[in-house]
């Protein structure tokens, strides 16, 4: 895949001259790719604005608000056979949900290779590694609920701790949650051969393809993406 | 041809009705003149190219309009042409902006003897509050506001003690003098503006914005609010007095300090607890 | 859709032309034009009422549907108003008018104005119907995705709607909706009003975001054969980076609206800092509403030039059409909405010079508004360099661009005034910024929705608009509207301030009533007058003058189709090939005063062409 694509009378060039040419050709600019795939690539810059939105309105939040922040490895911590390790659960979630952005790599190549069984079986366990996240995204919530943290309160400090941790986890969470629907559907389609048939979609009545696989692919990446960023300023910070 | 001619009327009328116009800015009473020549500059430059614009289109109607059989001239680019319009303008604007940025550094550095004025807002009103003797305001919270602390001034802080405060819309301001205005709101957004003075800030609650300007025409004026701040903001209005030093002077020695109030409020609440006793042993 | 070119296929090519390359000595075809790299589009088309008129996937219907609904509420935004101008020339008039109701009007009106109707029309409406003709394309690339971002849209436009009829009533709390006011009582609407205009706008986000994807990609990756991006019409290049804007512009005001709905329904205080209301402290404490404004301008200036960018590529093609020659400057042109557009990220704060931001940003932000002056003024100068030598044909739809090209002067002018950081210190929130904003984004968008309606209805309905009626309308709006904005900069002058439900009677202000009545008599003069385009549209798609194919000998392809109007798909059995840049008006050497884009060179052998 990574090599260019043959396209009859058009002569590729290496490099930034290369691009230029690309770009001042009729017809396409980016030679070879799929139409969907360059949509999401766009939605995603799209949707990279929102969350920078969200993450920047979170600094400024808490840097502007006088009371203090609470201390992140001491509201996140996780008691193990009695003694509390901090950032133990969001460890294992943010491993969980890497390792399903490598299985859904790997769908993405089987179904490429037109492995119809492996192609499913990996996707149904990107599906379950995204669910499990959820699940311990929702017991992480309830566990700081439990504790009285609220979007309005926070008993360990600055009101905008919780307002900020429930919208942009949940904001995020939503992400999952509906990357995990796509992905059962999308299992589903592929066991049941609507790709290889190229069997034409319920709503949209477009012909089915293993592109799909691989543009569904590229939001699970990202959402995996967007959540280092979170990790990274929510609890490391 | 007319439309020409309406084009053209329209341009010559704008011009007119800036010559003539019974409408413009209102006198000015403070040192902000340097931005009444900013706008006149732009004016001059941005005048300036709207006609000279308007009136080669209204040429080019006039000379170029459809003739049958006529050929346009084909020149898809000019570079010379282009390049010339490109650095003009260029230059144009930047002669605009210098003297905006100029300005501007003047407006946010506040000389040193200014006085320092809190004005707070609320919903819809105003009041003032001018520092003592020690020329220092106290600090403020907005959870401290209450009937005995109108301004919410903290009590722990001595710079407070002697403050003067207005409990009123109407301000008094010495002629001649820089005054520092520190605006502070409440609830909502506000803008504490004399269109005379020309300068103007948001009230942001939660903080505190500033800005400054010296009044030099001895008057009344009307304050208004310049920020939309719910359904009384058009009623938001208050009034400055600009005075001589000896004017101001009296007026201000009239005012209570935070310490009289205090120590009013500690005499009432004194005379109505010896009421109450006095009560109880009837 | 079919276009499934996996490794394992060879992508097919539909033309048997000779390829050049390959070593061989290439044929020195004249009209050789590279093979098609995709396949046809596979679409779907409607065989029901339903499919066909009402949930379509042909993007020429749904940017009907879209110039019709943002019509509709456009014309809500016009009643409104009419309602508040009502107000100011007459203080009383209208019995029902309290300050709640104003400044519900003023809110409304000015949200519709520039989301709901402007932003709607040009990208939803121009862009669907324009973007596939132009750049030959048989339709948007996912039509079943366009065909719901209209549906989404029309939610937003009914939640909207819907906010005028809960308990509050819609909110009033200015356009801007800055808090903490929007969501306090003492602002109209304060309840439901503003949650819903957060919902509707958040769906209108969700439904723009689906069709920005669509107008993108089909300019992207769906051109014919022979047009490159240089070949493009200027309208598709406007309307292109306007959506880029607003694929990167809407998320600011999507964030900012959801953070706004949980400060006002879970009371969380990202925007609320401690408030002091009727002598009780809120439950709110610690949040920054300067933040919401950086949001919000963060979209909102980008916003701007959201409008403003179709506007330039729409009227730049009008007037190269109408006065038979190219565009002047074609290349700069293209480079100054580019530019225009990069630079619309970073003035976002010059709305917030007095907003009690850190006083040093004014610098930053006086700087880089005035840079955008540069280019904005080169696509003036070339407007009216394009007139030069021209063979001007004065008819309704030029007339539109003289307008246009008066009042957007005007308005960039005062502009650069308050873009000025000192300058607009004393004029900032009175009614020069009104002025200015309605002349530079009101009128003059206006005027080229117009002039576009007047060149484009021909195609649409494939009958001309009556010419008489046109320069009736155009004559009553362009004279009413400028006497209706030029003089009111003179108002922000006195310091009239913005958003006064009445002025009682301030010194200053008691000289301005004349001119307020004189105002608001223009402004329902000029409102009224938009009937007549109502009216002309109705009657001449009865009776109007069949238009036949390319009325105005323009060369762009969305003339060209085998059928006027196009039908679904665009081109019949055949794409067109492009053989050269839109503007090859009054060619040396040629026949006739036009070029079309798929005219190859050898039919015009004799003609001198620059550049194609």
């Amino acid at each position: 895949m990574s090599s260019d694509p043959k396209i009859k009378g058009y002569e590729f060039k290496p490099g930034y001259s290369g691009m230029a040419a690309d770009t001042a050709s009729d017809q396409t600019m980016f030679k070879g790719v799929h139409w969907g795939k360059a949509m999401m690539w766009i939605f995603l810059l799209s949707d990279t604005f929102i969350f920078s939105c969200f993450l920047i309105s979170y600094m400024k939040g808490r840097g502007s608000t006088p009371v203090e922040w609470p201390n992140p490895s001491e509201v996140f911590a996780l008691n193990a056979f009695g003694v509390p390790v901090p950032l133990l659960l969001i460890a294992i979630m943010t491993f969980v949900l890497i390792t399903s952005s490598g299985t859904m790599a790997l769908a993405v190549k089987y179904g490429y290779e037109r492995n119809r069984k492996m192609c499913g079986w990996l996707i149904l366990a990107t599906a379950i590694g995204g669910l499990t996240f959820v699940g311990m995204q929702a017991f992480e919530w309830s566990k700081l609920i439990h504790e009285g943290v609220r979007p309005w309160e926070n008993p360990f400090g600055a009101k905008q701790f919780g307002s900020f941790f429930f919208m942009i986890t949940g904001f995020h969470g939503t992400h999952v949650s509906i990357g995990v629907i796509f992905l059962f559907i999308y299992a589903y389609k592929t066991f049941a051969g609507h790709y290889d048939k190229e069997k034409r979609g319920w709503f949209t009545s477009m012909k089915g393809n293993y592109v799909e696989i691989e543009i569904l692919g590229l939001y699970w990446h990202f959402v995996d993406l967007v959540w280092v960023f979170i990790f990274a300023f929510f609890y490391l910070w | 041809m007319h439309v020409g001619f309406i084009f053209l009327a329209v341009i010559v009328g704008s011009v007119l009705f800036h010559i003539f116009t019974p409408w413009y800015w209102t006198d000015i009473a403070s040192n902000w003149g340097s931005m009444d020549d900013t706008i006149t500059l732009t004016f001059w430059v941005g005048g300036g190219v709207f006609v000279a614009v308007c009136l080669f289109m209204v040429y080019c109607v006039f000379r170029f309009s459809y003739k049958e059989g006529r050929k346009a001239e084909y020149k898809p680019e000019d570079k010379k042409l282009e390049k010339i319009l490109t650095w003009s303008t260029t230059l144009g604007v930047a002669a605009l902006l210098a003297p905006g940025l100029i300005v501007w550094n003047q407006y946010i550095n506040v000389p040193k003897n200014a006085i320092d004025v809190d004005v707070m807002a609320w919903q819809w009103g105003w009041q003032y509050r001018l520092p003592g003797e020690d020329g220092k305001l106290g600090s403020t919270k907005v959870e401290n506001i209450n009937d005995n602390n109108p301004f919410g001034i903290i009590l722990e802080d001595i710079n407070g003690k002697d403050d003067v405060l207005i409990q009123s819309d109407v301000l008094h301001l010495k002629n001649n003098r820089p005054v520092k205005i520190l605006l502070r709101s409440v609830d909502v957004l506000h803008n504490w503006y004399v269109p005379q003075f020309r300068a103007k800030m948001d009230a942001v609650p939660g903080t505190i914005t500033y800005y400054w300007f010296e009044p030099n025409k001895v008057g009344e004026y009307e304050v208004l609010c310049a920020e939309y701040c719910g359904v009384g903001h058009y009623g938001m209005r208050g009034r400055v007095f600009v005075k001589s030093e000896q004017d101001y002077k009296n007026w201000i020695e009239e005012q209570e300090t935070f310490s009289d109030l205090i120590a009013k409020q500690k005499e009432i609440e004194f005379s109505e607890k010896k009421l109450a006793k006095n009560n109880l042993n009837d | 859709m079919s276009e499934d070119f996996n490794d394992s296929k060879t992508i097919q090519a539909q033309s048997s032309e000779t390829i050049s390359g390959g070593g061989a000595t290439p044929t020195p075809d004249i009209d050789y034009v590279r093979p098609a790299e995709l396949p046809d589009q596979d679409l779907y088309h409607g065989h029901s009422f339903i499919t066909k008129w009402v949930f379509c996937q042909d993007a020429k219907v749904i940017g009907v549907q879209y110039f019709l609904l943002a019509t509709f509420t456009g014309i809500i935004g016009l009643i409104l108003s009419w309602l508040m101008r009502l107000q100011l020339g007459f203080p009383g008039a209208a019995g029902f008018m309290t300050a709640e109701h104003y400044y519900q009007f003023v809110t409304m009106h000015g949200m519709i104005m520039v989301v709901y109707f402007l932003t709607a029309l040009f990208l939803g409406g121009f862009g669907n119907y324009l973007i596939p003709l132009m750049t030959g394309a048989r339709d948007m690339v996912f039509p079943y995705v366009n065909m719901v971002s209209f549906w989404m849209f029309f939610v937003a436009v009914g939640v909207l709607l819907a906010s005028f009829f809960v308990p509050g009533g819609p909110t009033g709390s200015g356009w801007t909706l800055y808090p903490p006011q929007a969501i306090l009582e003492g602002t109209p609407g304060s309840g439901m009003g503003i949650i819903l205009m957060c919902v509707s706008l958040i769906l209108f986000v969700a439904g723009f975001t689906m069709g920005g994807l669509n107008y993108l990609i089909t300019v992207l990756q769906a051109r014919t054969r022979g047009m490159t991006l240089m070949r493009m019409p200027l309208t598709v290049w406007g309307i292109f980076t306007a959506t880029v804007l607003a694929m990167l512009a809407f998320p600011a005001l999507l964030v900012s609206a959801l953070m706004m709905t949980l400060d006002k329904v879970l009371e969380t205080s990202f925007f609320m800092p401690t408030i002091l209301k009727a002598g009780e402290v809120l439950e709110y404490g610690g949040g920054t509403p300067i933040l919401f404004q950086h949001l919000f301008w963060f979209f909102g200036h980008p916003e701007v030039y959201i409008v403003a960018l179709p506007a330039f590529g729409i009227i730049s093609d009008l007037i190269s059409v109408h006065s038979r020659k190219n565009i002047f400057g074609y290349r700069m042109m293209v480079w100054a909405i580019v530019v225009i557009g990069a630079l619309s990220f970073f003035v976002w704060a010059h709305h917030m010079y007095v907003s009690g931001m850190h006083p040093w940003f004014g610098f930053f932000f006086a700087t880089t508004t005035l840079i955008i002056a540069v280019p904005t003024a080169m696509k003036v100068y070339n407007w009216v360099l394009t007139l030069w030598r021209g063979n001007i044909r004065l008819n309704t739809v030029m007339l539109w661009c003289l307008g246009f090209i008066v009042t957007f002067v005007n308005g960039g002018i005062t502009g650069i005034f308050l873009g000025n950081v000192t300058v607009d210190v004393p004029l900032s929130d009175t009614y020069f910024v009104v002025a200015h904003f309605h002349m530079v984004m009101g009128i003059a968008p206006l005027m080229v929705i117009m002039g576009a309606v007047y060149h484009w209805f021909p195609l649409v309905a494939g009958r001309m608009l009556s010419e008489k009626l046109g320069k009736w309308h155009f004559w009553i709006t362009f004279l009413g509207a400028y006497s209706i904005y030029f003089p009111m900069h003179y108002l922000g002058f006195i310091g009239v301030p913005r958003r006064y439900f009445e002025m009682y009677d301030s010194p200053y202000i008691t000289s301005a009533v004349g001119m307020n009545q004189f105002i608001s008599t223009a402004a329902f003069i000029v409102g009224a007058a938009q009937f007549i385009l109502i009216y002309n549209i109705i009657v001449s798609l009865k009776i109007g003058k069949p238009a036949g194919k390319n009325p105005w000998q323009a060369n762009s392809l969305e003339w060209l189709t085998p059928t006027v109007p196009p039908e679904h798909g665009n081109w019949g059995d055949k794409l067109p090939v492009v053989h050269r840049w839109p503007y090859d008006y009054s060619v040396p050497g040629a026949k006739e005063d036009f070029i079309p884009q798929t005219t190859p060179p050898s039919e015009v052998v004799e003609t001198k062409v620059e550049k194609t």
